[in-house]
């Protein structure tokens, strides 16, 4: 009953984009690709409670790395998808390896820095990464002869986000989960229950880059244009603002957090331009101090 | 019996002090064996190195045969070690029923996507209701950990240890802060644990405590063992108590 509910509600988001017009489908997709963002970053911020600036980046990464295996090397399809996530998953573990075995706010620097340098790597790229202006006007080839775009190629972001969700949902909801939250809360008490807390985290950081990289592979032809800015840090906190604001450590959190934080701008630009960052700061700033566990905690309260 | 746990000739030093100094002990299958020892003997740092989280300078430790000194915490309590923490270290961001499966980590051998993940999650949640009624903490089950007493967060600790159905389990000073009432409620699940046949190693402070529960004792000064043998053989030694305890009156 329970699975029929979700399999009926993921149903409901896929047919949707197909009464919206195309303005709003476009919203609409980019609205789904940062709550699939921000259930990965969940998973490792709020659950496993790494702090990571790096999560947005390998979301390039993966956008990145599709587009010049299959324009710059002619590579097909599923080839460039595969060495996509391949590249995704080696630098994660490269950043993750020597970080994790320091103390957690090594992880912080190092992903910030990895964050920095993928952006002077774009701009300084030269015809690979077409430099500042980035590559554009390129195509999503043909799957089985089918032009997917439009509202079709929504229903593929839907379809992300499902799979992302029902990944994580299943190992929140086992033993894995359980051993993040305990590295979370107490790696010392972790350890001396039998969880290699090293390993957990190198899993976790690796998992969630991945599915960032993924998310970052078929947003590569939402706009079919990938270029420097788009990747800059403030998407970094950005991520981090959705998931506190809606509540750390829950996926539910994420999902408001993210919609939320996406959709403000689009009411508040009217009222105060682009001074709308202000209200984002004061809004987590609020969080942190008023409601540490985020609205979903605030739901929590009164739903009781 | 048979030794779970043999202690050889550990050495542990701190830049100049020597806080374990060649301790030899052997803790057998199903006792409950006693640390003891005045303040700074080398109890807890004895302790720390059998559950992994200091290294030793010398000896050799060998648990059920298998040398284990110099194994990291994780694979110590993945052999059949666990142990409990003198100031309690719950999971603070989980319930009461959550922290104690934690403890069952080493028990859970599915893959997280396979079809019979969901049944092994079942009996272990099974399981650790029943420990947690075993150590009297029935009713909490979905009680957040921050609402805990100290003494209860004691039982929880005790609760998550036993998750992980080991050998042998750790005990570091389980009686500080506890009520006259939560002391005898401990005593009594201490004994219920070694009758379950898990050996039990008690680091302890409070001899009015251990005496009566353990089956033999280890005294410790200075780092080495200065005298063995049951609570009875061990409290007829006047001088040594005095010596090393102080207040011999007290027992």
């Amino acid at each position: 009953m329970k699975r029929l509910a979700w399999i009926g509600g993921f149903v409901i988001l896929a047919v949707l984009p197909f009464f919206l017009g195309s303005y709003h489908n476009d919203v609409y997709r980019k609205m789904l690709l940062w709550v699939t963002l921000a259930l990965g970053y969940n998973f490792l911020f709020g659950i496993c409670g790494q702090v990571a600036f790096s999560h947005f980046a390998f979301y390039g990464i993966g956008a990145y790395s599709v587009v010049i295996l299959l324009f710059q090397l002619g590579l097909p399809l599923p080839v460039a998808i595969v060495l996509g996530v391949v590249i995704c998953v080696v630098l994660a573990l490269v950043v993750a390896i020597p970080a994790t075995r320091l103390e957690g706010f090594y992880l912080a620097l190092v992903t910030l820095a990895l964050a920095q340098l993928f952006i002077v790597v774009l701009n300084e790229g030269g015809n690979v990464t077409g430099g500042t202006g980035g590559i554009a006007n390129y195509r999503l080839p043909p799957i089985f002869g089918w032009r997917i775009a439009g509202p079709a190629y929504t229903v593929v972001i839907v379809a992300l986000l499902a799979g992302t969700l029902a990944v994580l949902w299943r190992l929140d909801h086992s033993w894995f989960g359980r051993a993040c939250r305990a590295v979370r809360d107490n790696p010392e008490a972790a350890a001396a229950m039998g969880v290699d807390v090293a390993r957990t985290k190198v899993i976790v950081f690796t998992l969630t880059s991945a599915l960032a990289g993924i998310a970052g592979m078929v947003y590569a032809f939402v706009d079919n244009t990938v270029n420097p800015p788009i990747f800059g840090l403030e998407n970094a906190f950005l991520i981090l603002f959705m998931v506190i604001v809606g509540g750390a450590g829950r996926h539910a959190g994420a999902v408001i957090g993210a919609i939320l934080l996406f959709l403000l701008p689009f009411w508040l630009s009217p009222l105060v331009g682009h001074h709308h960052q202000l209200v984002f700061g004061a809004l987590v700033v609020a969080a942190i101090l008023l409601q540490p566990k985020g609205l979903i905690g605030l739901w929590d309260r009164f739903s009781r | 019996m048979g030794s779970i746990l043999e202690v050889r000739n550990l050495t542990k030093r701190f830049g100049g002090l020597t806080a374990v100094a060649g301790l030899d002990f052997d803790l057998r299958e199903g006792e409950i064996l006693g640390l003891i020892g005045p303040n700074g003997a080398g109890k807890t740092t004895t302790f720390n190195i059998i559950a992994g989280t200091y290294a030793a300078d010398h000896g050799a430790i060998r648990f059920a045969g298998e040398p284990i000194l110099g194994l990291p915490p994780h694979r110590i309590a993945r052999l059949g070690i666990m142990r409990t923490f003198q100031h309690n270290r719950p999971f603070a961001g989980m319930p009461v029923l959550e922290n104690v499966m934690v403890g069952a980590h080493v028990r859970f051998s599915r893959n997280v996507f396979s079809r019979k993940a969901s049944s092994e999650e079942r009996t272990q949640r099974e399981r650790a209701e029943a420990l947690i009624e075993f150590v009297g903490l029935a009713g909490l089950r979905d009680a957040d950990v921050g609402t805990l007493s100290f003494g209860q967060g004691r039982l929880l600790e005790i609760a998550r240890a036993l998750a992980g159905e080991p050998r042998l389990i750790l005990f570091d000073e389980p009686a500080a802060g506890l009520t006259a009432a939560e002391l005898e409620r401990l005593a009594g699940i201490i004994r219920g644990i070694a009758e379950r046949g898990i050996a039990v190693l008690l680091i302890e402070h409070d001899m009015r405590f251990l005496l009566p529960l353990a089956s033999r004792v280890v005294v410790l000064n200075f780092g080495a063992r200065i005298a063995e043998g049951t609570p009875a053989e061990v409290r007829s030694q006047r001088a040594v108590m005095e010596a090393y305890l102080g207040n011999a009156a007290a027992l």
